[in-house]
């Protein structure tokens, strides 16, 4: 059975997409493991519904693994969850209106369950999280740095890291590379080459855009929940 | 012209003196330090009143930090947990001796010091309390130069002078997925950037006894390792007649590496 990795992020509250990501995997062939990337929640809806139902998935549901992504942090901050710190950050860029909403739009109920979500999740040689390995809230594109990019794989001491934070879909592979290192100390000097082993950045996008991953050929498929499901279906190849 | 970097100096008042003397025979004056200017060692204040009356421009160091905000660093930072409660042990012992200006003074260091291609850093740019050690992940430390936007990275806390240079570097990418094209590739050229880890002045911990500081010529663009010796029974009486860990003069008098690092040098504190 081909296993195969669904990776969501960036729900925001909105269950219809979840129930329609749901209705797209039950029709997709494989052995499926439902990765939520964070994001659950954000300040445009009530989020209870959807929390609700992550935590108490439907019968016929795929099991939803869930990390914590930004807006997550933000709610946990600004609970007091995290010292004496404040959802400063968001206070200052949105305004204190966006950040009564997100109160609003969370149920205290859930803030326990919130708190007890992982960072990430380190599957095989791939890491799954929101923003990077140095910080939930940083963006990795395709503009980032490549070196940028090989420090936060190198960080998590993986081959593969699948990112939601910028919502973009992209996977970008760093092939091949070599950095020469000369180290003089009291010992006397010493060169090194180092050379890049092959590794990936892979956004996965978020709301109705997600990624489908199949484990054992490495490739990616960028879909959007609900569209072109017959098609899709048939095969793993791009739409 | 010839600049002066230290760091580490650790409250030992005898090294740092020998150190400066050093510098000023060979008549640089342009000097920058590190910061750690406390912890293990019995003078605290006496060290912090030399660096401020020389008016050296000085970064926040760890031990800086801790003393002024409390702890921070998590247990990662000791090799054992008897190394912890030494540490523990001499925080607390550095912040009842410490004047309130002298705290005040600890308090108000910057992060980083830049000067035109050079940043000066404690740990890394990322953190007083990160590693950067002579033999780690080559592109890791070119990443920690590079996103600092500096050419040369000056840094202490591993106790370890040493000089690095990263050169001809450079990283191939491709794109899958790509829209509208299918593949998309390109290699990317990396720049020549250097690590000078200046050692420690008054913890030494490269296998010698010696007090340890860089020298760096920008015109020429380069940098010297320099040892000095000081009076280390000097210190290391003052360090029992001040009740710290005997173990602290043990370690400056036989000169071996017994350094209070973490064995993950990549960590980075979070607490």
């Amino acid at each position: 059975m081909i296993e195969r990795w669904a990776l969501v992020s960036g729900l925001k509250g909105d269950l219809d997409t979840y129930e329609l990501i749901q209705k797209d995997l039950k029709k997709t062939p494989g052995n499926i493991t439902l990765f939520v990337l964070g994001d659950m929640i954000g300040p445009e809806k009530n989020c209870n519904r959807l929390l609700h139902r992550l935590i108490n998935p439907k019968s016929n549901d795929l099991q939803p693994w869930c990390i914590y992504g930004w807006w997550e942090e933000q709610i946990l901050l600004e609970s007091g969850y995290r010292g004496d710190q404040r959802a400063e950050a968001l206070r200052i860029n949105k305004g204190e209106e966006v950040v009564k909403s997100l109160n609003n739009a969370v149920d205290k109920s859930f803030l326990d369950w919130i708190a007890a979500l992982q960072f990430g999740f380190v599957e095989l040689d791939c890491g799954l999280i929101h923003g990077s390995s140095k910080d939930v809230g940083e963006n990795l594109t395709l503009d980032t740095p490549p070196l940028t990019l090989l420090d936060r794989l190198t960080r998590l001491q993986v081959n593969r890291l699948f990112t939601a934070r910028s919502k973009q879909q992209f996977h970008l592979e760093l092939t091949e590379g070599i950095v020469n290192s000369e180290v003089e100390d009291l010992n006397g000097n010493r060169k090194k080459e180092q050379k890049v082993p092959q590794k990936a950045v892979i956004g996965i996008g978020a709301g109705k855009n997600y990624t489908l991953y199949d484990v054992g050929t490495d490739n990616t498929q960028f879909v959007q929940a609900g569209y072109k499901t017959e098609k899709r279906i048939k095969g793993f190849g791009r739409l | 012209m010839n600049q002066a970097v230290i760091s580490c100096l650790h409250a030992n008042l005898p090294a740092v003196e020998a150190v400066l003397k050093d510098i000023e025979l060979q008549g640089i004056t342009n000097i920058t330090c590190l910061g750690d200017l406390v912890g293990y060692g019995p003078q605290p204040n006496e060290v912090i009143e030399l660096i401020r009356d020389k008016k050296i421009p000085t970064c926040q160091g760890c031990w800086d930090e801790d003393v002024v905000d409390g702890l921070d660093a998590c247990d990662c930072s000791y090799p054992s947990q008897l190394a912890e409660k030494r540490g523990h042990f001499a925080h607390q012992w550095t912040t009842d001796k410490l004047t309130k200006e002298n705290k005040d003074y600890l308090a108000n260091l910057p992060y980083s010091i830049r000067k035109d291609k050079c940043l000066f850093v404690h740990g890394s740019p990322n953190s007083q309390h990160e590693y950067l050690l002579p033999d780690m992940d080559a592109f890791a430390a070119l990443e920690r130069v590079e996103n600092a936007r500096a050419e040369i990275l000056f840094c202490g806390h591993t106790h370890q002078p040493y000089i690095r240079e990263l050169a001809d570097g450079s990283i191939a990418v491709k794109i899958k997925n790509a829209v509208p094209k299918d593949t998309q590739e390109k290699e990317i050229q990396l720049p020549m950037r250097r690590i000078v880890n200046a050692g420690s002045v008054g913890e030494p911990r490269h296998g010698g006894t010696k007090a340890t500081y860089v020298v760096h010529n920008d015109v020429t663009n380069k940098v010297k390792i320099r040892e000095v010796e000081y009076d280390i029974e000097l210190t290391c009486k003052a360090i029992i007649d001040a009740g710290l860990p005997p173990i602290f003069a043990w370690r400056l008098k036989n000169g071996f590496e017994f350094a209070e690092q973490a064995e993950d040098a990549s960590h980075v504190c979070e607490r």
